[in-house]
């Protein structure tokens, strides 16, 4: 029998299947992988530390940059912080408003993940059927804020300006579409019989591994972890809004794609309960010009696309934060990347990479 | 955000933990516990069946000049519950027990936290640079941090203490 000799290969940063510049050192023996290191802080700008020389409103753009995939939820989880130190009271309509932006962001990212996976795994027409869905989002955020990905919308206290006629009637316009998007995704790649031998039954993230390294969001949902702060914490508006968790059974990569997939009706189905019932009132809370939160720390956390963000942020009682922290979930999830390639083939690391869906911008910080 | 962790189940620790003190003031106090209890303390918060802290929810420190402090939130999913916990370290020799011993999802925070705020986890497994450049000797979230200066050398790119202007 031919004698095999442990080697390592890197892939990336500059490598087209790890979405960003993400190393990871692959250790494999013949065609089987029996390590996967991720090597991060290649897109790595300080934020934390550029935040305690920002006020708090100044903040706010930078939490765009983490996770620009879904900056309406970064936005969100800061803004909610921000307001926990400061004991603001937001106006109810500002709250629907930032339910469904974040939940429009949440449906966004979600085909930004589609997209890129399907790429990944050969068939460069799922990203472009992915992205013109995401781009119908990308416009609804043009008409609210002027900016496509960036959005910097939500601010402290409330939300920038009011919704316009415009943006809501788009918006009903779009969660109409969502079924028959979904149903166009199913017959283009959910019942390709490719994709689902790539996908079932590799990568496996069994629920013990999942809770041992602390993952959360859709990735700990497909390991059957019933986990979504959005019904835990009933953050903001959600209380009022009845939706159901996806979870997966197994943990493979193709729980990961489902669950994922039936998150985007979930969404739409809150997006909806929110344009039906959504107050009238003002839509920004009386927040300082020089806001001063009272000296003391707060720690808040929302359900971000990929899972729990947390910023922790200590006031000295001055116009800028002392130190803010933020939890980033792709940052604590890529510890499991180990253990999910271990005995895979390498071509099963690339669809690894894409099920884990880490965004470099958040995971670097 | 669920409930915080009780005054009679403070008062409780306390009993057990004699370096363990809160502020009977805040609505949510922290608990502040000796660095040497420390791991013992988490060791309780876990495994007690009646507060089950499965979730290290952030982990993170904070450079306060005189003295560092790490900062712990856990959270219980069996019962909503939270906890802030918080140890106060040497300025001069910051160390303390690493978590990964109790919650092995801390690895990466603590490397982080290590990278940026210089402090040093003892017993953890895989404690190196995550984020900086492996050959970068400064850590960036302390509050006297001066950039570094890059400079090639020999073809490295190695980093330098600014050299003074005035």
């Amino acid at each position: 029998m031919a004698q095999t000799e442990k080697f390592v290969l890197n892939m990336g940063p500059q490598h087209p299947s790890t979405h960003g510049v993400l190393q990871v050192q692959v250790e494999l023996d013949g065609e089987n992988i029996v390590g996967a290191k991720p090597v991060m802080g290649y897109l790595h700008r300080g934020i934390e530390k550029l935040m305690e020389s920002r006020t708090y409103a100044q903040c706010v753009p930078y939490t765009d940059r983490l996770d620009y995939v879904s900056a309406m939820n970064n936005n969100l989880g800061f803004c909610m912080a921000v307001e926990k130190l400061a004991a603001i009271e937001v106006p109810e309509r500002a709250e629907y408003i930032r339910v469904i932006c974040a939940e429009l962001n949440r449906i966004a990212s979600h085909h930004v993940f589609i997209g890129s996976l399907t790429n990944d795994l050969g068939s460069a027409t799922g990203m472009i059927y992915a992205f013109r869905d995401r781009e119908k989002i990308l416009d609804l955020f043009n008409i609210i804020c002027g900016a496509r990905m960036t959005a910097h919308y939500i601010r402290i206290g409330g939300v920038a300006a009011d919704a316009q006629e415009e943006f809501l009637r788009d918006t009903q316009a779009f969660v109409d579409y969502v079924p028959a998007m979904l149903d166009e995704y199913d017959r283009i790649f959910t019942g390709n019989e490719i994709f689902q031998a790539r996908m079932k039954g590799t990568s496996i993230i069994t629920k013990e591994t999942a809770l041992k390294y602390s993952m959360s969001g859709p990735n700990i949902r497909a390991s059957g972890v019933d986990y979504d702060i959005r019904k835990i914490d009933k953050y903001g508006a959600y209380g009022k809004f009845d939706f159901n968790i996806p979870l997966g059974e197994q943990g493979d990569n193709w729980d990961r794609y489902i669950v994922r997939l039936k998150e985007i009706q979930e969404s739409a189905n809150i997006i909806q309960q929110a344009l039906d019932n959504m107050p009238e009132g003002p839509v920004m809370a009386k927040v300082p010009k020089v806001l001063k939160p009272p000296k003391g720390d707060a720690y808040h956390r929302v359900e971000n696309t990929r899972g729990e963000l947390g910023f922790y942020i200590v006031s000295d009682g001055s116009t800028k934060p002392y130190r803010v922290h933020i939890r980033r979930p792709s940052f604590v999830n890529l510890q499991a990347l180990d253990s999910m390639c271990q005995g895979m083939l390498l071509a099963d690391a690339v669809t690894a990479f894409a099920t884990i869906d880490p965004l470099m911008g958040e995971v670097d910080c | 955000m669920g409930t915080y962790f009780s005054k009679e189940k403070l008062d409780l620790l306390k009993a057990q933990f004699d370096t363990a003190e809160y502020d009977a003031e805040q609505a949510e106090p922290a608990i502040y516990i000796g660095k040497e209890q420390l791991l013992d303390l988490m060791k309780v918060l876990r495994e007690t069946p009646t507060y089950a802290f499965d979730r290290m929810s952030c982990l993170t420190a904070v450079d306060y000049k005189e003295y560092y402090e790490m900062v712990y939130c856990l959270y219980s999913r069996r019962y909503d519950l939270w906890v802030t916990v918080k140890v106060k370290l040497d300025h001069d020799n910051p160390e303390v027990e690493s978590m990964t011993q109790i919650w092995e999802g801390t690895n990466f925070e603590e490397r982080e936290t290590y990278d940026l705020m210089g402090i040093k986890f003892l017993n953890h497994p895989d404690l190196r640079r995550i984020l900086l450049p492996d050959n970068y000797e400064a850590h960036p979230l302390q509050k006297d941090f001066v950039p570094l200066e890059p400079r090639v050398e020999g073809g490295v790119l190695t980093w330098h203490k600014p050299k003074n202007l005035s």
